[in-house]
């Protein structure tokens, strides 16, 4: 009798979940391609690769952050392929000679394109990004990317009025830099000139927006429904941990894309994405760090791999406040002992390249002949030690090693444990840590030799060198301090003529080579699957979190 | 005379009975005899094999088996059936001291909360619940914050975490154990709480207790590869069940075996602790009599 | 039994106060904050940012306020989910966790506990060893092994089930299993366990020579009694699936909240890891109180005072 009311109970309980979970059907999945039609379905499928924190332009600052960003709105500026400066919604590039910059470089007028539109018809105006900037500035938003934009007048001033009356908020946002001087002009003011602030501003945060859309709808306006864009496609639908679609834009103002729709999934899982790509649920996937060689043999995948070079360059990184690493003989011997050019081809099977300086291959200011004195040499390096004093390696105070756990990270970590042991005699602690917690210890400058990677926010040595190596510099946990070279980087900062700047810069990357507060071990090369059927993808070193995320409106599908 | 000397029986111990019986269990005798054999392994690897477990050979990265690499090459060439007996240092330690600590914690207070009753018993019972209800990986994200990626980190945190079951399964137990005659007896006849729970309630409570203790150190080991798998494991170069797996997880489409091979290992291993534990369990039971 | 039921329900509210407590310190205490990335904040940006979401008051103010907005169904809000609130977010996730926790569940003991009388029934048989071989393979597998082992073979070489997500049977029949393998193996030895335990006492050798069949001792007498040590590890063992494993819910992209959750802790996302952990708190509560319950009505001895 119990049995059968355990067991019926059992049975009740199963039925009323399968209902359950086939009601929630619908969805999910989204397996594309359809039946053999007329016309190819054109809806790409790629792996967003996570849930982003947020999508609005103003706040975001992550690579899954900006990509939604991408394909929904349009600034004044962007990028090309080959990285240099295009006039998007603005009509041209505003340069001194088309009156677009003042002459001492301080005054920026934009002026727009009349038949730019917004995806519910209304008119993209100068106001919409005089909105946006001064949101973007504002204290209350707390945007990560606002420090960038330090250079215009008055905006440091209104940032940092978090605690302040909202009279004196008021007037410290009026005296931002940044005016709307009709519906298709907009003026910017510097308090300094800036040579690269026309690359910020083509990046993402200063896109415009639309301010009765977010005085209506608040935090709310991210959804679907709301969010408004003046890209080439629009965010139809967002299954929160799941994937966003987006569908091609009708009223875009320019060429329409040729894709329908595009769907972002999230798998988080690099194996799940791959195993995904090859069910022919995915158009694109990542391949996980160490499988490549295996997906290079393999006869049907080694035909759909896509290689190009990205803007990151990997690094050890040395606090030259803390012995050994102060002195920098030590430095230079580790940096001349560890045989990059064995880890790039047989660790990482070829994919990337090995690092000898630290801007890459790709960026203005990537020298090719930086560095030679630190190709992999034992000898050398053992002798070096020797100079320092360490001939008797035991000598040396034990070296940590610390980085976050990843798989990439684990690799690099392991394998330079063994090039110390094996090159110098060092033994090398590893310590991988949490995210968190490591970032942490490094912004603390607590550690002893940690692992430094690097991406480019804008292609320019600006964003490469001051920020980490200036003294004293937000992003500088090295300790290095160099007065010679933070008299370069305040010349290069202000320094008009490109070519100039540029120079300045490399001697600058010179210096900082020579006192070796980094060991550049390699640049990463990116290395991705994509199916034969798509076609018209323009991958840059800009990337963000998908392959030729800049340019998804030229991609088409074949068969 | 004679017939009183016939009649009386031989002196048995509760402990004695067991080893007799579990020496008649043929496979718990295998069970530990693998185990035994694992742990000489993992003792004696570096007489055996040429190889240390860090050693690098950038030249036979990911290999599969052969005759110099009976179970292949990791990702940077490192020799895998080394490394796995390696591993078993760590596993087998993780294992049974992070066990040695639950029993430690989870027993006696789930042995004295059964046996007071009562509000002390309920007192005990929230504290465990609030055990319970906590997230673990916060605690041990924390305690590897404070004690770093090292072997004793391991069993403190899988231990830590780990002692509740034990607790509520001992106190089930003594609950249920609690009310049999013979323990209403043993009061009658004027023996105290301590006597009665040493002599009777806890040998007679060990069999569930002893079932789910070997099913918990193959627990622990995965717990050790859930954490490594998480990115907060234990620190390389050294070679745990756990971090092989993960490696191995981390190139599955190009190198299976390097997964596989672990986990084959901590099921062997698991197979040998259950029938150890299996018939440890039957030995200690002194109602059956086979 | 009523009484106890109604002290036990509100006891839970100390409990979850507790929890909350010392989980709110430990997130404080552990180093790194939701700021903290590798291309660091500007100091201003971060000022604003603490300003923004109240972490710059003291600590005592701030537990106050998580408290207070708690007490009024306000569970804050996320910063690795900015756009939407924590109890969103949260009443997004549960159902699909907690769905796959039980379905997981059921599995393990639709599989476990037949599996488990019948290798004790047939003690030392053919099937006791292969139900112990069964039982060993899949408690030896760790969940990811097994999740990326199915999702291989069913998703990439025979492509008759889809790699993730949430929408139906076949998304959530692989995570499942893979969630229920391990629990499926574990109540498998202990039912049998304790069967054996049960089937040799005194009583059933009564009963047997009493007559009776032996099904009707089967199911009426031993059953009941081997399943006192089984409830006692159901329910952790359900706490724990539904919990949500953050590592199968990983692998197979199912939007619950145990991604959420661990993803929150890594983060530094105290609003998110907070909210999670009252229900979490809450679930593991309720849960305990029906096993305990249970416990009581499985085993008529079991008094309690």
């Amino acid at each position: 009798m119990r049995k059968i009311a355990v067991s019926s109970l059992f049975a009740i309980l199963v039925t009323v979940i399968l209902v359950f979970t086939s009601a929630c059907g619908g969805g999910g999945g989204g397996d594309g391609g359809g039946g053999p039609e007329k016309t190819v379905s054109q809806v790409l499928r790629v792996n967003l690769a996570g849930e982003p924190a947020t999508i609005d332009p103003n706040k975001a600052s992550w690579a899954g952050e900006y990509t939604p960003v991408w394909q929904v709105f349009q600034g004044l500026l962007g990028f090309n392929q080959d990285l240099t400066l295009k006039a998007v919604v603005a009509r041209e590039i505003p340069s001194v000679a088309n009156g677009g910059i003042s002459p001492d470089g301080k005054t920026y007028t934009f002026k727009l394109r009349p038949d730019a539109t917004w995806s519910d018809g209304t008119k993209v105006t100068a106001k919409d990004f005089e909105y946006s900037i001064k949101r973007l500035l504002s204290p209350d938003l707390a945007a990560a990317y606002a420090s960038f934009y330090f250079d215009i007048v008055g905006a440091e001033a209104y940032n940092g009025a978090g605690d302040k009356d909202e009279t004196t908020k008021a007037q410290l946002k009026n005296s931002v830099g940044v005016k709307a001087l009709d519906d298709l002009t907009l003026q910017i003011t510097l308090a300094q000139p800036r040579p690269t602030f026309l690359q910020l501003m083509a990046l993402w945060p200063t896109y415009p927006l639309r301010e009765d859309i977010i005085t209506q709808y608040g935090d709310r306006w991210t959804e679907p429904s709301h969010y408004i864009g003046n890209g080439p496609f629009i965010l139809t639908d967002w299954v929160h941990q799941d994937h966003m679609t987006f569908k091609a834009n009708p009223n875009y103002w320019g060429t329409k894309p040729k894709l329908t729709e595009i769907q972002m999934k999230m798998i988080t899982d690099v194996n799940a994405e791959i195993a995904a790509y090859r069910n022919n649920e995915l158009e694109i996937s990542r391949v996980p760090t160490g499988t490549e060689k295996a997906i290079m043999a393999d006869p049907g995948l080694s035909k759909e791999i896509l290689r190009y070079p990205a803007l990151i360059t990997f690094a050890l990184q040395f606090n030259v406040t803390k012995p050994p690493f102060d002195n920098v003989k030590v430095r230079r011997a580790l940096v001349t002992a560890v045989d990059r050019v064995s880890f790039v081809d047989k660790v990482r099977n070829g994919v990337g390249e090995p690092a000898l300086s630290w801007i890459p291959p790709g960026m203005p200011g990537y020298d090719p002949d930086l560095g030679k004195e630190y190709q992999f040499n034992p000898a050398k390096a053992k002798q070096l030690l020797a100079e320092a004093g360490y001939a008797d390696v035991s000598k040396l105070p034990e070296i940590k090693f610390q980085y976050a756990d990843s798989t990439g990270n684990r690799l690099i970590a392991q394998f330079l444990q063994g090039q110390l042991k094996d090159n110098l005699g060092i033994n090398l602690t590893l310590d991988p840590m949490e995210p968190k917690a490591f970032t942490t210890l490094v912004n603390n400058e607590n550690y002893d030799s940690a692992w430094l990677g690097w991406s480019a926010d804008y292609p320019d040595p600006d964003n490469w060198l001051p920020e980490l190596f200036g003294t004293g510099a937000g992003n500088n946990h090295t300790g290095y301090s160099n007065p010679q070279f933070d008299a370069l980087a305040k010349q290069a900062k202000s320094e008009l003529d490109n070519t100039k700047r540029l120079q300045i810069w490399a001697e600058a990357q010179k210096i900082v080579m020579a006192d070796a507060p980094i060991a550049p071990v390699f640049y990463r090369e990116q290395f991705v699957l994509v199916k034969p059927s798509v076609k018209g993808l323009k991958t840059t070193g800009m990337d963000g979190q998908i392959v030729g995320d800049l340019f998804l409106a030229d991609v088409y599908l074949t068969e | 005379m004679a017939v009183v000397a016939s009649t009386s029986q031989p002196h048995h111990t509760l402990w004695g009975d067991a080893f007799i019986r579990l020496r008649r269990n043929r496979l718990a005798i295998a069970g530990g005899i693998v185990i035994l054999l694992i742990g000489l392994g993992a003792i004696f690897v570096p007489l055996i094999s040429p190889y240390g477990y860090a050693k690098q050979d950038l030249d036979a990265i990911l290999q599969g088996p052969s005759w110099g690499h009976p179970l292949g090459t990791d990702a940077l060439g490192r020799d895998v059936l080394t490394r796995l007996f390696y591993g078993a240092r760590i596993s087998l330690a993780v294992g049974l001291f992070a066990q040695a600590i639950v029993l430690a914690i989870g027993l006696p207070v789930g042995a004295f909360s059964a046996w007071v009753g009562g509000r002390v018993d309920n007192i005990i019972m929230r504290l465990v619940d609030v055990m319970y209800a906590f997230p673990d990986i916060l605690l041990i994200i924390l305690l590897r914050a404070i004690l770093g990626g090292t072997i004793y980190m391991m069993f403190l945190a899988i231990g830590l975490v780990a002692w509740v079951n034990v607790a509520r399964l001992s106190r089930g137990q003594i609950l249920s154990l609690k009310q049999q005659d013979f323990v209403t007896a043993a009061r009658a006849m004027g023996a105290s709480g301590h006597y009665i729970t040493l002599r009777h309630l806890l040998p007679n409570s060990l069999g569930p207790i002893i079932v789910a203790v070997t099913f918990n150190v193959p627990r622990a080991i995965f717990a050790e590869a859930a954490l490594s798998y998480i990115g907060i494991g234990i620190n390389p170069p050294t070679p745990s069940w756990g971090n092989m797996i993960r490696d191995g997880y981390d190139v599955i489409f190009a190198a299976p075996y390097l997964m596989i091979f672990p986990a084959i290992a901590i099921g062997i291993l698991m197979l040998a602790f259950t029938f150890l534990g299996d018939g440890l369990r039957d030995a200690l039971d002194p109602r059956l009599r086979r | 039994m009523l009484k106890y039921i109604i002290k036990r329900i509100l006891w839970i509210i100390p409990v979850l106060l507790a929890v909350a407590f010392i989980t709110f310190s430990l997130m404080h205490l552990v180093p790194g904050g939701p700021w903290d990335r590798d291309k660091q904040l500007a100091p201003q940006v971060v000022e604003n940012l603490n300003h923004k979401y109240g972490l710059d008051k003291p600590f005592v103010v701030q537990f106050k306020d998580f408290l207070w907005n708690t007490v009024h169904g306000n569970l804050g809000v996320s910063y690795s989910y900015q756009d939407r609130g924590v109890t969103n977010i949260l009443l997004e996730g549960l159902p699909k966790t907690a769905t796959l926790g039980i379905i997981a569940f059921i599995l393990a003991i639709l599989i476990g506990i037949p599996l488990g009388m019948v290798a004790a029934l047939k003690q030392n048989s053919a099937v006791d060893y292969a139900s112990v071989l069964f039982s060993t393979i899949f408690a030896s597998i760790p969940g990811f092994v097994l999740g990326i082992l199915l999702m291989i073979v069913f998703s990439v070489e025979l492509h008759w089930l889809p790699t993730g997500g949430w929408g139906g049977i076949k998304q959530i029949i692989m995570p499942a299993f893979a969630l229920a393998a391990m629990s499926a193996a574990y109540i498998a030895r202990i039912t049998r366990a304790s069967m054996l335990e049960v089937m040799h006492q005194d009583y059933i050798r009564t009963a047997r020579a009493k007559g009776l069949s032996e099904r009707v001792i089967l199911f009426r007498h031993a059953l009941r009694n081997a399943l006192i040590p089984v409830t006692t590890v159901a329910g952790p063992e359900l706490a724990f699936l539904v919990s949500g494993s953050f590592i199968i819910e990983n692998l197979f992209s199912i939007p619950g909240i145990g991604r959420l959750f661990v993803q929150g802790i890594f983060a530094r996302d105290y609003g998110l890891v907070m909210g999670a952990i009252l229900f979490y708190a809450l679930a593991v509560a309720l849960v305990n109180l029906i096993v305990d319950t249970l416990y009581a009505v499985v085993d008529p001895r079991i008094r309690y005072e």
